[in-house]
């Protein structure tokens, strides 16, 4: 590594994000007694970052073309309480999970479509464009389709599937902490974004779009193609990460999802994602998901009391977006 | 007929209904620079957009290299050597300036995998067109306006580019760069490349082009060797009136001075001033950059206060103190650039008209009428005659010299005995520059006292019944009526 790149990568906000996780976990680890980089408790924070981390890069992807997405937790929703339904109902998924998967899949899929499709042929902020297409999806799972909680009469192969684990470790009380064998999707997805954004030429021209979307057209790109393509991919994503989370939760509420875009995409942004679109990255933004997780799960560990939680969540985005935005008016002058 | 490259032949095109083109020639040789110059709307973005195939004509004839093109793409046109570097250069600020250079050919080469190994290959190529030297992995935002221009051209060059389109490409760039510009402009052309530079700009278009197209209100109206134009025809064609220059002659002039400045001094900045003026005049304070005429004229707004001497206003001593004092003593100061920026496009003309006397026409505090607003606009909208029946149109449906009438009424509504303007047609189009000066001259007529600051000498010399030549803080010369030239003030200030 030359003198050159090491400047250019200590310029950037990842590098200043992962510091602050770094310094954070040194610091809970003395404070707590040694309590955090224990294996149970790394454990459950890994994960409780899958959910969390997989919908982080959905918004990532958006963020990047310079769009927001709103919808991501009320597809996820609307998507699973759908198929676990019919599941339940059909008496289908009860050895093997792929249909329930599936058609969460194809529905996300569906729902991200007429996202794309509003977004890529209307000019419009997409901001608002999802803020209105969440509250209709809501709609149509609590009103139209009046879908219930499903808890105890799960289909039994999703339970099984969370319940699954790769490994497991105990700690010195001989407190047992699993890791779900979800987590698999977690790494492959982070894999593929990571690839798809840096190697391919749809990752670049993402953020092409977000950099410039007019020149992006002239450039050749297929702009319009490019967005659909991005919406109804992230729709799709969205339906998986809503049936890992219902597996991982053992039940299906079509109200869990509700409002966790305000800790997703200000943890994006936190991790170096332009407001304005063109920058960003997977490993910025799974460090500012870490962030977030390792607060929230060590308050605990070193006595704070749980209402703090949002308190520091709220400071550490706060912070973050307010230098992401004198970041890009210096840009800008 | 075929040493042309590009030969366009009573081209047309209409949008739902308006003529944005209306049967107009162009014609290109390589190795040449040809201008394509017109005001604001006359049709010169259309007649680009047709050429890079954004646009398709409606009827005429395309020919390039001989071969007559009926029906273009974007990425055909490219193919063809077509480039156009657009006025924002179509730069990603947020990639690096391998990515910007490489970025148009590998999409163009439908990969779907990114080669980091060939996007740097292509890069280099791209730089080494013109032998131009920069960090490849530099951030794109954060390079000048030049670098970033140089970039683009290099980026066109990747492609074969037998014609490189230029649109008004000095907008945004410094006397020096422009000149470096130039030199790489030279350099393509040199290389047999056919350079069409897009401008309104009078003295660049003179300095870079062998040839000029001039077009006016979606019509071309001369065609020809730039040197066989004056630049008094060159006006003419691209604003289709002859502008008239005018020497303003004062025809009311007060029996007693306004204004009279008695050895106004104050340290570095200008030292032992004295003038006097009458209501009726224009009186032209100029000089060079730091000969202290800016501060001259902002010690008469209260913003600098002068050390030494006194100013009277009506044959009273005043304090100019502040602003405020100024503005009680009823003179208005337009700073530089204001004239340019100080409109809200999208908004009525009536609420810009009003936007600064709101409080006068307030009926209870903080209360307002509308009917209030549009009775005031009516006033202004004559007494200054802007182009408009209905003054809640938006202000971006005025032109140029209108949009300027505007922010001039926004000054004057305070009803004002003097009216200092710095600077007034700082990055004004030709033609709003004139009705500029007949609305100063009229002003005048009218018997507002008014002083112009400026480092436009033809400027000065026509608007200005007076001058007064500044250097080094120092008066150093006086002039009056028929003896004020352009020539002669030169020789003074240099």
């Amino acid at each position: 590594m030359n003198k050159a790149t090491l400047k250019r990568m200590v310029g950037k906000t990842e590098f200043y994000i992962f510091l602050v996780l770094i310094i954070m976990i040194v610091t809970i680890q003395i404070a707590s007694g040694g309590q955090l980089l224990q294996a149970g408790t790394v454990v459950t924070i890994l994960r409780s970052m899958v959910v969390n981390g997989m919908f982080a890069l959905c918004a990532l992807v958006v963020m990047i073309s310079g769009g927001f997405d709103l919808s991501f937790p009320a597809i996820a929703a609307l998507s699973y309480s759908l198929s676990t339904t019919i599941c339940e109902n059909m008496g289908w998924c009860e050895k093997n999970a792929w249909a329930g998967f599936i058609m969460a899949i194809l529905i996300g899929w569906i729902l991200g479509m007429l996202n794309g499709w509003i977004i890529s042929n209307y000019k419009l902020n997409t901001m608002i464009v999802t803020l209105g297409t969440s509250t209709f999806f809501t709609g149509i799972s609590m009103g139209l389709l009046e879908l219930k909680e499903i808890t105890s009469t799960l289909p039994k192969s999703f339970r099984s599937l969370g319940e699954s684990c790769l490994f497991e470790v105990y700690d010195s009380a001989g407190i047992r902490s699993t890791m779900t064998s979800m987590f698999i999707f977690f790494v492959i997805l982070l894999l593929i974004t990571s690839f798809v954004l840096n190697r391919t030429m749809f990752g670049r021209a993402l953020y092409a779009i977000g950099g410039n979307e007019v020149s992006a057209e002239r450039a050749g790109y297929n702009v319009k193609r490019t967005k659909f393509l991005l919406y109804s991919i992230v729709g799709a994503t969205s339906g998986l990460i809503g049936m890992i989370r219902v597996c991982m939760a053992r039940q299906s509420i079509p109200k869990a999802m509700v409002g966790i875009e305000m800790t997703i995409i200000p943890a994006v942004i936190l991790g170096g994602a332009s407001i304005f679109g063109g920058e960003g990255s997977v490993f910025g933004t799974i460090t500012a998901i870490g962030i977030i997780t390792v607060i929230s799960n060590s308050m605990l560990l070193v006595g704070i009391d749980t209402y703090w939680q949002d308190f520091f969540n709220g400071l550490i985005i706060l912070i973050g977006i307010t230098v992401s935005a004198i970041q890009a008016m210096r840009r800008k002058r | 007929m075929s040493d042309y490259l590009l030969e366009m032949t009573n081209i047309s095109k209409s949008f739902s209904g308006v003529q944005a083109l209306d049967c107009v020639n162009f014609a290109i040789k390589p190795g040449k620079v040809m201008c394509l110059a017109g005001e604001n709307g006359c049709g010169k973005s259309t007649l680009v957009k047709i050429i890079s195939g954004v646009y398709t004509k409606d009827n005429g004839e395309v020919v390039f290299e001989g071969n007559t093109i009926h029906k273009i793409t974007p990425a055909e046109a490219t193919k063809l050597g077509i480039q156009v570097i657009y006025q924002d250069l179509s730069i990603f600020p947020n990639l690096t300036v391998m990515e910007n250079l490489a970025i148009n050919s590998e999409i163009s080469s439908g990969k779907k995998i990114v080669n980091k190994k060939s996007w740097e290959e292509t890069a280099k190529e791209a730089l080494a067109k013109i032998g131009y030297d920069i960090d490849l992995h530099a951030k794109m935002g954060q390079l000048s306006v030049a670098d970033k221009q140089l970039v683009a051209i290099c980026r066109a060059l990747l492609f074969n580019a037998k014609l490189i389109i230029m649109d008004e490409p000095t907008t945004a760039l410094t006397k020096k760069e422009v000149t470096a510009l130039f030199k790489t402009v030279r350099q393509l052309r040199d290389r047999n490349i056919a350079i069409m530079f897009i401008s309104h700009k009078t003295e660049e278009i003179f300095e870079i082009s062998d040839d000029v197209c001039i077009m006016r209100n979606g019509k071309n109206v001369f065609a020809g060797p730039t040197n066989e134009l004056t630049r008094e025809d060159f006006n003419y064609y691209l604003t289709g009136r002859k502008l008239h220059n005018v020497k303003f002659e004062p025809k009311s002039l007060s029996e007693d001075p306004i204004l009279e400045v008695r050895n106004l001094s104050l340290k570095n900045k200008y030292n032992d001033i004295n003038f006097s003026l009458h209501k009726g005049e224009i009186f032209g304070i100029t000089g060079l950059l730091g000969s202290g005429r800016t501060e001259l004229a902002l010690s008469l707004f209260g913003l600098e206060k002068p050390q030494k001497g006194e100013i009277f206003l009506n044959g009273k001593k005043v304090k100019i103190n502040s602003p405020i004092v100024a503005q009680k003593l009823r003179i208005g100061y337009v700073p530089e650039d204001r004239l340019t920026e100080g409109l809200c496009l999208q908004q009525p003309i009536s609420d810009n008209i009003t936007l600064s006397s709101l409080k006068r026409l307030s009926w209870a505090p903080g209360m307002i009428r509308q009917s209030d607003i549009m009775r005031d606009a009516k006033i202004w909208v004559e007494k200054l005659s802007i182009a408009t029946d209905n003054p809640n149109n938006n202000a971006s449906t005025l032109s140029g010299g209108n949009q300027q009438k505007i922010v001039l009424s926004k000054w004057l509504s305070n009803d004002l005995d003097l009216l200092i303007l710095n600077g007034p047609t700082v990055g004004v189009d030709v033609g709003a520059k004139q009705d500029i000066y007949d609305l100063i001259q009229d002003l005048a007529h009218q018997g507002l006292a008014v002083i112009i600051i400026s480092d436009d000498l033809a400027e000065v010399a026509t608007n200005c019944n007076r001058v007064l030549v500044m250097k080094d803080g120092l008066i150093v010369s006086k002039m009056h009526g028929n003896e004020i030239t352009e020539h002669k003030i030169q020789e003074v200030i240099s």
